[in-house]
């Protein structure tokens, strides 16, 4: 079974290309750098199973982020029978230089030209037959978005599979050639590993490419000498480093050919550019923020005010009543239906009520990645995220984090340096998601219901949190290294209706098959250990066992005012997914009133902590990936239940004096 | 920065709306490369567009292109002014 694998630059439409090709549905957005990781699907191409690979997208293949050595490594490794190099024809030039790089590989070639249409708009036209000829490629114009020009893509991909046809590789000036061919004569070239072309090796070598040279026995000194004069004698002639004239002369391949390929046409169509107010130099931090918390209040203010309470009363009071009356009938044991009732309904239905507002949530931050905001958000708010020992790219986590942490904690993947990254995953459950949501919703209304700057302090104590968490980590980090913030800032875009639907689907039924599974087995679960001691005796819940494990944990809560058996059982059960912390209150009152367990001071302390405290079992797993595991994420999690431990003891004191 | 003559201009010293033809990077070797890498190469013409609102980040046009990076990055690009010469007009 013949494998393709999807390469090219960020953002040039890589996942939209796989996600029509494989039919599947995977994440994509308008920002450089939302694959992180290598996804697999299958394609039919006449008949056959294709396997398609999608990788995140590199500039070069010197990679300089981990997510781009994923992507090194696997053309390297893993030798796909057919590279499609997905280029963004708007953006030839930068995009041929990576071109020039694959063709060395020795791997068959193919030119897809992606978003055709942008190009149309701008009045320009690229000569496909000129581009094949120029690099020795088979080229087809497509429009992934569109899902154009896939069956011509499709069916150059099977000639060139067939044929095994390799590509030209480009040809630098007569000194570096000179230099490559001795290098390739050279006996220790016969030691280079397995799959990696002769002319490639050369190349790296003359470059001094630490990733390659780590693959490598160390080189006889002869060979080293021979290095180190051809190095001297580039340097002479271009006055500059190996390295840096052999990108030099890739680029002027890549202009030259984009200069014979592309065309004008006609003047394109002058459209109104959005940074004019996006990034305006007065406009621009406001409107984000305007942004931001226009997305909250119409989410969860806006929706949620319509829907919660028809829906509370759809859970809580008329599917009991009906479905109580049913059961009797029937003539149900009170087991099974106090099982169904108290448990999993009351559990599974508490959670389900807040899907209206994550899905409008959702929905919104969908746009937002898909229009191009999230790299201007980068641009204008680097400075200040700078200033926290973090990196402008680390704002993109942060916001997608309201929505989910694990897709949040994933993307920071993109900041090139590792202290930043590092700090940046710790960060990222500080901002409260989308499961936390309902637990606020649940406590604001039953206390502050009056109150509307509860809420939106939530979210301002996360950012603190994060604020505190940055400065401090800056002012213990010795070595203040210098790191850089380079990013392309991409078209803006109006999001496609197909994609946005798929997006928002897609996280919504996570939550709901969360609910299905997790929710309701945890609920069911809970049920049967409030109503049952350890002897498994029918009891009163205040004898049952979960409320002996609780009072075993619930002392350590005291200080913070919510030192309760049913509230510390909630937060372990959080633990699983933070939505479990509302189906388990409500399962464990049994209909009494939060006001029973909580002084109002108290639930401003617990949500205090669980907003802070460390996330759920999906989040540490990811942050455990990033961190790479071991002491570090035993630290971050230390760092995140230690902050919410103290800040939640301030809320309760403070509070205590205030409310 | 390090080591560089008064005279020469760099990329962080253009204000909005200038352009310049680059003439070389001075930069430790990964920052170089990934400079490179996006089309910062010998002779080519960028285009400042604009300054981020809080001073820094800059924002600049190449090859067709819209790319951000820091002063202290843009302040290791040496530059030569090219008045009236104008890059491909912005997006």
């Amino acid at each position: 079974m013949p494998t393709i694998a999807l390469i090219g630059n960020p953002n040039s439409g890589k996942t939209t290309l796989f996600n029509q090709l494989t039919g599947t549905t995977a994440h994509v957005g308008n920002w450089p750098g939302v694959t992180v990781e290598k996804k697999e699907g299958t394609c039919n191409v006449g008949g056959e199973e294709w396997t398609v690979i999608d990788l995140p997208g590199i500039y070069s293949l010197s990679p300089y982020s981990p997510e781009e050595k994923l992507s090194r490594r696997y053309i390297l490794d893993a030798r796909p029978d057919l590279i499609v190099d997905v280029i963004d024809a708007t953006n030839l030039e930068r995009s041929l230089y990576l071109t020039t790089q694959l063709s060395e590989l020795g791997v068959p070639l193919l030119l897809a030209l992606n978003m055709q249409d942008l190009l149309k708009r701008d009045g320009v036209e690229i000569d496909t037959e000129q581009l094949s000829r120029m690099t020795g490629c088979p080229a087809a114009e497509i429009s992934a978005s569109k899902g154009t020009g896939l069956e011509k893509l499709i069916g150059l991909a099977k000639t060139s599979v067939e044929g095994h046809v390799v590509p030209a590789c480009p040809l630098f000036s007569n000194e570096v050639e000179q230099w490559l061919t001795k290098i390739i004569a050279d006996d220790y070239l016969h030691v280079i590993p397995a799959g990696r072309p002769p002319r490639w090796a050369a190349i790296k070598l003359l470059e001094d490419d630490e990733l390659f040279a780590e693959s490598m026995p160390a080189p006889p000194p002869a060979f080293s000498a021979m290095m180190a004069q051809a190095r001297a004698s580039l340097r002479k002639t271009y006055g500059d480093d190996a390295e840096s004239v052999i990108i030099d002369q890739r680029y002027q391949v890549a202009e030259r050919i984009s200069d014979a390929c592309v065309h004008a046409i006609k003047q394109g169509r002058k459209e109104f550019n959005l940074d004019t107010i996006l990034t305006n130099r007065f406009a621009a931090i406001p409107l984000f923020i305007l942004i931001m918390a226009g997305v909250f209040y119409i989410s969860i203010q806006l929706v949620g005010g319509l829907t919660t309470e028809p829906l509370e009363y759809f859970f809580g009071e008329w599917i009991p009543i009906h479905l109580g009356g049913l059961l009797d009938r029937w003539g149900v044991i009170p087991f099974l239906s106090g099982l169904l009732i108290d448990g999993i309904i009351a559990g599974v239905g508490s959670v389900l009520t807040f899907v209206p507002q994550l899905f409008v949530l959702f929905l919104l931050l969908s746009l937002l990645e898909d229009c191009g905001y999230m790299a201007r958000i980068a641009f204008i708010m680097d400075r200040i995220m700078r200033s926290l020992g973090l990196s402008g790219k680390s704002i993109i986590p942060l916001v997608i984090g309201t929505g989910c942490s694990v897709p949040a904690i994933m993307s920071s993947r993109t900041i090139e340096h590792q202290k930043q990254r590092e700090l940046t995953v710790l960060v990222t459950s500080f901002i409260p998601c989308g499961a936390k949501m309902p637990i606020f919703a649940l406590m604001i209304g039953a206390f502050f219901p009056d109150r509307w700057y509860v809420a939106p302090m939530m979210y301002f104590i996360g950012i603190l949190a994060v604020v505190v968490t940055g400065l401090l980590s800056r002012r213990l980090d010795k070595h203040k290294e210098q790191n850089a913030f380079i990013m392309e800032l991409p078209r803006y875009q109006v999001p496609t209706l197909k994609n946005t639907w798929l997006q928002t689907w897609e996280r919504t039924r996570g939550f709901l098959i969360k609910a299905g599974t997790i929710i309701l087995l945890s609920s069911a679960i809970i049920w049967q250990m409030q109503s049952y001691s350890f002897t498994f005796r029918a009891v009163d819940p205040t004898n049952s066992m979960l409320a002996t494990l609780g009072k075993i944990i619930a002392p350590l809560f005291k200080p913070l005012g919510f030192g309760t058996w049913q509230a510390s059982v909630a937060l372990l059960t959080g633990i699983a997914a933070k939505e479990s912390i509302v189906s388990t209150l409500s399962v464990t009152l049994a209909g009494a009133p939060l006001s029973s367990i909580f002084t109002p001071h108290a639930a401003l302390a617990y949500m205090v902590f669980i907003l802070l405290a460390s996330p759920c079992i999906a989040a540490i797993s990811a942050m455990s990936k990033e961190l790479g595991g071991g002491k570090k994420l035993v630290k971050a999690l230390a760092w995140q239940t230690g902050y919410a431990y103290i800040a939640a003891l301030l809320f309760n004191l403070l509070g205590m004096l205030v409310l | 920065m390090d080591g560089q003559e008064p005279k020469t201009e760099t990329l962080a010293s253009l204000t909005s709306g200038q352009t310049a033809r680059i003439l070389g990077i001075e930069a430790p070797r990964p920052l170089k490369r990934r400079l490179m890498d996006m089309g910062l190469t010998h002779g080519i013409a960028v285009t400042v567009l604009k300054v981020a609102p809080l001073g820094d980040p800059m924002e600049i046009s190449l090859r067709g292109y819209h790319l951000c990076l820091r002063r202290d990055e843009a302040a290791k690009v040496s530059v030569e002014r090219t008045e009236g010469i104008t890059c491909q007009p912005s997006r």
